[in-house]
């Protein structure tokens, strides 16, 4: 007995006891106790193993994983993955790069137990990472075996009938058909390909989206290791927001527990970041315990920031050097909460 | 001879009439079942024909989920769902206020059709702050539920001890006010026929407005049972059969009764338990409510039930001014209106269901509307027909309703 002056009436008094979302006696939490006990081993582990290593408290993150072989990709492996394409020489010199992107109708298992009526290229979500040099020529043949018209927009210098925007003729791909986009790599940096159908958001919500790098001549300084992080979100119940968002199509994939990125101190690390979140302005990425040079979109050689925190609009991308110095577990995630503990979180686990 | 010839005969007779009553009872079987076996074509071409040629079948799956207790322990969350909808539902993640958290369920994650489950989440809630809880299917629906206001209800544990609150509740809010309201008894003697006849009509006013009040909550908690509990029939139920059977009750007691003193008696017994029946609902309502309300409500809404149950004792004793009735008798009368408020914070609080709450609001009140027009009937157009007095009725039918809103003006 509190509060004298209580908002509370004596009407929602009433319904918050009947209306069921108020609290019951214990006794009948003592009741339910001795009613259940037996839980099932997957949900039980899952979460016990979460919350009890160590004496770790528990901390957001789904319970169970997602079938990754009926998914067809695995983000460990998309992580890592970079598509040159087939190579050969044109007459004139140049070197041509050649890719195929399918695009498709594919569920996905989102998260253990969801799954998502997604659109992909290549059965994966993000597609392909494409990587090629500064002035090799780009040939990209998108085959759309889905239901509805699609294209590819790659960002980057290009002629307008390569840009995948308003028709047949410049790369609208209606169902059961194909197109040829064909351009030079230019600039050099960190770029993006997406869908560009309308309604476009849905379009790239539904999974049409991949990272493009174009390598500057002579490449970049040499590192240990490379690896892409394409950030996203998905709206499962359609209402405009996201219920879960994500690095390289799964969310909660790289968290303790799970697949954390296994790194050894010194190891240097380039990560090639890339924002493509629908429905909410912006995205972010902090890393723990470290700091990083930061080249926004990549476009430069010299670092514009030394940071532990960057902020991407939608579309915005930026490349990550750095190196651990201590060992440990350090996580990496969206610096709005919210994202994070929805899914975009990560963990680097580093070793001596 | 005479006698056995008849007897012979009668029998004759009545084996003629058992076997053509078989043959009947026959083609009654074939005239009951016919209709129906045609009815179970008619179903069966319905779906053959996937529905008449409209694609019957749902794109998306029609998934609801109905929660209903949420237990808070320190560090701990546990929420009761059931599944109201026509196909079972499999729980995939759980979203607590913008996170996705870890959870165990049991039995398990796939819950059948009305089948129901108990979700535990170890979650650090913090005291008297909001939490919005979803549950994600594994089709995608998420269904919601919110704490408006976190505390532990892990301070009633303990079962005797439990048991022993709610009663010392129940006697507050239920015996003590109806009691001391009948204790009005020697004073309602020396008052007028007018008076009286007042007093009577307020009496009437205070049941329809206790009456219309729980018509509203049962609605209301109706209108979230899932579809298939159909909370706007088990209203209809509870009212329709509680005032038929008050109704039922009270003209068989008339019929019994001789005496006018032992008729208003009865008239008193039946307003005890129209009254008893109504905070036997308020109780369960307050048990199910309490262990929120230890913490966050307050003595001062006990109070306010108090304040209003009071006059519900006036009510029982008001048919009795004229008599002497017995001790005993009155004190049976106090039981029976204010003890079922004891017994529903027991039920509210131990075995606590939204159907059930449905239910019992309904026939509190089917109860106090029967009384209301009970009263009506026998003392107030009776009285009328003696010595009119239109707008004393009217007056106190007002009045009544008037104390009852001023008293919820003040408490609410």
């Amino acid at each position: 007995m509190t509060e004298p002056k209580s908002p509370i009436s004596r009407r929602s008094f009433v319904r918050a006891g009947v209306g069921g979302t108020g609290l019951l006696g214990a006794a009948a939490l003592g009741l339910t106790q001795s009613g259940f006990t037996q839980d099932t081993p997957s949900a039980s582990d899952a979460s016990h193993g979460a919350a009890h290593e160590g004496g770790m408290h528990t901390m957001p993150t789904v319970v169970g994983e997602v079938n990754h072989a009926r998914n067809g990709f695995n983000p460990t492996a998309t992580l890592i993955d970079f598509d040159g394409g087939a190579v050969t020489r044109l007459s004139s010199g140049q070197t041509l790069r050649e890719f195929t992107l399918v695009v498709q109708n594919k569920t996905i298992e989102i998260v253990p137990g969801v799954e998502f009526a997604a659109w992909t290229y290549n059965d994966r979500i993000p597609g392909p990472t494409i990587r090629v040099d500064e002035d090799d020529r780009v040939r990209v043949t998108v085959v759309n075996a889905s239901d509805h018209p699609h294209s590819t927009h790659f960002h980057g210098v290009h002629p307008g009938l390569v840009d995948g925007v308003f028709d047949m003729r410049s790369g609208v791909v209606q169902p059961g058909e194909k197109y040829v986009y064909e351009f030079d790599a230019e600039p050099f940096g960190l770029h993006l390909y997406h869908c560009h159908t309308a309604p476009l958001a849905k379009h790239i919500a539904k999974g049409l989206y991949g990272a493009f790098i174009i390598d500057p001549k002579g490449g970049r300084a040499k590192v240990d290791r490379e690896m892409v992080m394409v950030m996203s979100g998905y709206d499962v119940d359609f209402d405009g927001s996201n219920d879960f968002y994500l690095v390289n199509g799964i969310p909660f994939h790289y968290d303790h527990g799970k697949h954390p990125i296994a790194l050894r101190v010194g190891e240097k690390v380039r990560v090639y970041l890339v924002n493509m979140l629908e429905y909410d302005i912006a995205n972010s990425f902090h890393l723990h315990a470290n700091f990083f040079h930061y080249f926004p979109t990549g476009t430069s050689l010299t670092p514009a920031e030394f940071t532990d925190t960057v902020g991407l609009m939608q579309g915005q991308r930026g490349i990550l050097e750095l190196s651990f110095k201590h060992p440990g577990r350090y996580m990496f995630h969206a610096h709005k909460t919210e994202f994070a503990e929805l899914g975009w979180t990560g963990v680097f686990e580093v070793s001596a | 001879m005479d006698r056995g010839l008849r007897g012979q005969r009668l029998t004759a007779a009545n084996g003629e009439i058992s076997s053509s009553s078989g043959r009947m009872r026959i083609g009654r079987l074939i005239l009951l079942l016919a209709p129906l076996a045609i009815l179970a074509g008619v179903i069966v071409l319905f779906v053959y024909s996937k529905g008449a040629g409209l694609n019957v079948t749902p794109a998306a799956p029609i998934e609801t989920v109905q929660f209903g207790r949420t237990v808070l322990s320190p560090g701990k969350i546990q929420l009761h769902l059931r599944n109201t909808s026509p196909q079972p539902i499999t729980v995939a993640q759980v979203n607590v206020s913008d996170a996705i958290w870890p959870y165990t369920i049991s039995p398990g994650p796939d819950i059948p059709r009305l089948g129901s489950a108990t979700l535990t989440l170890d979650y650090p809630w913090v005291q008297a702050e909001a939490y919005e809880i979803s549950v994600l299917s594994s089709n995608s629906i998420s269904f919601a539920t919110s704490i408006e206001v976190a505390t532990a209800t892990a301070s009633t544990a303990g079962g005797a001890g439990a048991l022993w609150s709610f009663t010392l509740i129940g006697l507050y809010v239920g015996v003590i006010p109806i009691v001391l309201g009948m204790f009005w008894l020697p004073l309602l003697r020396q008052l007028g026929p007018r008076t009286m006849t007042f007093l009577m009509a307020a009496t009437v006013g205070l049941l329809v407005y206790l009456g219309l009040d729980a018509v509203t909550e049962a609605l209301e908690l109706g209108a979230l049972l899932g579809g298939a509990f159909q909370g706007t029939g088990i209203v209809g139920i509870g009212i329709v059969g509680t005032w038929l059977l008050l109704d039922a009750i009270s003209r068989r007691q008339k019929s019994i009764e001789r005496s006018e003193a032992g008729r208003r008696m009865a008239l008193a017994m039946v307003i005890a338990v129209g009254i008893g029946l109504h905070n036997l609902g308020e109780g369960l309502a307050i048990g199910a409510a309490y262990s929120v309300g230890a913490a966050a409500l307050g003595t001062f809404l006990v109070i306010g039930f108090i304040i209003q149950n009071i006059t519900e004792g006036l009510g029982i004793v008001v048919p009795l001014a004229k008599d002497r009735p017995a001790l005993r008798s009155l004190a049976l009368l106090g039981l029976i209106g204010g003890a079922p408020a004891i017994a529903g914070t027991w039920i509210g609080g131990l075995v606590y269901s939204q159907g059930l709450s449905v239910l019992f609001l309904s026939i509190g009140a089917g109860a106090v509307f029967q009384v209301a027009y009970e009263i009506g009937r026998s003392m107030l157009w009776n009285d009328a027909a003696k010595r009119p007095a239109p707008f004393i009725t009217f007056g106190g039918v007002l009045a009544g309703m008037l104390v009852l809103y001023a008293t919820g003006v003040v408490i609410k």
